[in-house]
């Protein structure tokens, strides 16, 4: 089985996310998720293919997972993103008790044992404690998301930002830029303010270490240091933050078929063709 | 198509269901009296007695509520905003009057916003206590002799004693067919599925006793007769207050899940227990619907040390898991239930302590939102089944 291969991909709200593995050696690709989510979903996965040389006939077994995960026609399985992080996380840093996943649209909270979850929380009614909410908001400031967390790092303080709402907010750093706040002092605010969310959220699920921060906002140094204050934990960043869901899937992928064949009953692919579906058929 | 037999009972179910004011329309305007009313508090026992039909107003969960924004703050609870909203729209102009029991502070202030905007014939707001002790007996007998005088004045006849007593043993009779049917989902997989239990219980809520309960009997006929199981899966509960529509309960099952119980206010709050008749039939009345029904919005005095409080409070929930064979518990809170929400973190210490798994799920009260519960469902059974 060493030398068969497991893709998994992971269709977020702005990322598409593919890895593929035989259990040694690991390949990943991380693109863009446009409107049209499977004709996306497979250009992503070609990528990939190409990167690591074989052919999408060379899979033995494909799984989805993300928010897009319903519309890959050429997965054979579909697995929620709480499960996949969990074992992508844990497959890297073994000691993983606590997982936080701050996505483009939601952010997620889970409680782990031995890369299995035993409690999670979520939200994704609310774009404030998400990516998105950062998005917005150095589009108002003019500076580009990457830069946001070294930006804030030189903050001498913080400016409080009260409201929950993302508009609002936005509304609250226009006024504060207004009255001359420094750039940098604005947004160490806003990832406090960030942070208290997703840190509320959190103890929800009574975090205990080690706590992994996964998803695009593990990118941002800033958030994650505002998110190890106000949770009292230090946290640990996997090398790529993006790619634990779809390493999730792909392993929980393997293990799949592996008990199947154990069990007598090996599991088929669906598809043996790299499709391209069109969103609007 | 969830319901798998396609009998006459399960048809006309699915008919009533897609035409819920139909039944109560036609006997608005064949002279009856209809009195719609909020909650599984309020004694329809006197209703029927007094040969009213009752109605339990519900929401829409498909309809965007466009109407009750202009006088009900975005903070009130959904539910009771959407009941309001179709009320405006004008859906429940049948309706020959109201009554409306003390259940929660929302419910109590829609009285008022309710009357006077829809100025109904008959309006009566029901002083609930909100605790099982002696002295709250007392006063809810009280208040079920001037809701039951009410009821005479509006219809011009007295109830007899004969009329109440016969009212009593036509609801047992309801109740125990229901309890009839859920025993049907005992089995594995369940023998009727829990979207074709939910939508019967919508029907329920608009139909007279003697014809509903004619329903659940035909229903129960040809679910036995035609010996079919539904499809497998987790074996799950559903707690919660309201649950009006098959959509959420469907979303569930969509996900390979079964949902086999419920402790609901739709649901077994509404028929668990029978009213035990006694000389005073109305204070049997108080017996079963101030103290048998269990809901967050009756306070229970805390006794003992905390473990033993549970289990006086919750301890009927283990009995569910374990009679129903129950896997996981999902807690359906419709946002800005107060009365809920304040209970929740003791519902789901006790399922800790029986160590059952749960998912406590805040939902706005719409289909697009209870779509968005999909991952949150999915990933619970994927931890179940782990």
């Amino acid at each position: 089985m060493a030398d068969a291969f497991f893709a998994g991909i992971d269709i977020g709200s702005t990322m598409t996310k593919v890895v593929i593995t035989n259990g040694d050696s690991l390949t990943s690709i991380i693109g863009p998720t446009g409107a049209e989510h499977r004709r996306m979903a497979s250009k992503v996965m070609q990528e990939a293919l190409d990167k690591a040389g074989i052919p999408f006939s060379g899979l033995a077994y494909v799984v989805a997972t993300g928010y897009g995960r319903i519309n890959v026609p050429f997965a054979d399985k579909q697995i929620t993103e709480i499960s996949c992080h969990a074992r992508g996380v844990s497959s890297l840093i073994p000691e993983t008790r606590t997982i936080i996943d701050i996505g483009g649209q939601d952010s997620k909270a889970m409680r782990v044992e031995q890369g299995k979850v035993i409690d999670f929380v979520m939200n994704d009614k609310c774009a404030a404690g998400t990516g998105r909410f950062l998005e917005v908001i150095a589009e108002t400031l003019g500076i580009k998301l990457e830069d946001m967390g070294k930006i804030s790092l030189k903050a001498k303080e913080k400016v409080a930002i009260s409201s929950i709402c993302t508009i609002f907010a936005e509304q609250e750093v226009i006024s504060s830029l207004a009255g001359g706040v420094p750039l940098e002092n604005i947004i160490a605010g806003l990832h406090e303010s960030i942070a208290n969310r997703i840190g509320s959220m959190t103890e929800r699920v009574k975090p205990k270490p080690a706590v992994v921060v996964t998803g695009g906002g593990a990118k941002n140094i800033g958030l994650v240091k505002a998110l190890e204050e106000r949770l009292g934990f230090p946290l640990l960043t996997p090398p790529e933050p993006l790619i634990t869901g779809a390493l999730g899937a792909a392993m929980l992928g393997r293990e799949a078929v592996l008990k199947a064949r154990k069990e007598g009953k090996p599991l088929v692919r669906k598809e043996t063709k790299l499709e391209v579906v069109s969103f609007h058929s | 198509m969830s319901i798998n037999v396609a009998g006459p009972a399960s048809k006309k179910i699915i008919d009533l269901y897609e035409h819920r004011t139909a039944r109560a329309r036609e006997l608005h305007s064949r002279g009856r009296k209809v009195i719609g009313y909020l909650c599984c508090y309020v004694p329809l026992e006197l209703f029927t007695a007094a040969g009213v039909v009752p109605y339990r107003i519900m929401g829409s969960l498909d309809q965007t509520i466009s109407e009750a924004d202009s006088y009900l703050e975005t903070i009130v609870c959904p539910f009771i905003r959407s009941c309001f909203d179709i009320a405006l729209k004008g859906e429940y102009d049948f309706l020959d009057g109201i009554v409306m029991p003390h259940s929660c502070d929302t419910v109590q202030r829609i009285y008022d916003i309710w009357k006077y905007h829809k100025q109904p014939a008959f309006s009566h707001f029901l002083n609930l206590p909100h605790m099982e002790d002696e002295s709250s007996k007392r006063f809810y007998l009280k208040e079920l002799e001037r809701l039951k005088k009410a009821l005479e004045d509006f219809t011009g006849h007295p109830i007899s004693e004969a009329d109440l007593k016969s009212a009593v043993s036509l609801h047992n009779e309801n109740r125990a067919l229901l309890r009839e049917l859920y025993s049907l989902r005992r089995a594995e997989p369940a023998l009727i599925s829990g979207t074709d239990v939910t939508r019967l219980l919508v029907v329920g809520n608009t139909l007279p006793v003697v014809e509903y309960t004619e329903l659940i009997r035909e229903l129960i006929q040809e679910l036995r007769n035609s010996g079919h199981q539904t499809r497998t899966g987790t074996r799950l509960l559903v707690y919660g207050s309201e649950i009006d529509d098959i959509a959420l309960i469907k979303l569930i099952e969509d996900c390979g899940a079964q949902v086999v119980m419920d402790d609901m206010c739709t649901g077994t709050r509404v028929f668990w227990n029978d009213v035990v008749p006694k000389d005073g039939l109305l204070e049997s009345l108080v017996d079963r619907y101030l103290c048998d029904i269990v809901c967050p919005r009756t306070y229970r005095r805390r006794t003992g040390s905390r473990e033993e409080d549970l289990d006086r409070r919750f301890g009927y929930l283990k009995s569910f898991i374990e009679e129903f064979n129950v896997k996981g518990v999902i807690l359906y809170i419709i946002r800005f239930c107060d009365t809920h929400e304040f209970d929740a973190p003791d519902v789901m210490d006790y399922l800790k302590k029986l160590g059952i798994p749960f998912l406590h799920i805040e939902d706005d009260y719409s289909v697009t939102t209870i779509g968005q519960l999909k991952t949150r469902v999915q990933a619970f059974l994927e931890v179940i089944k782990d």
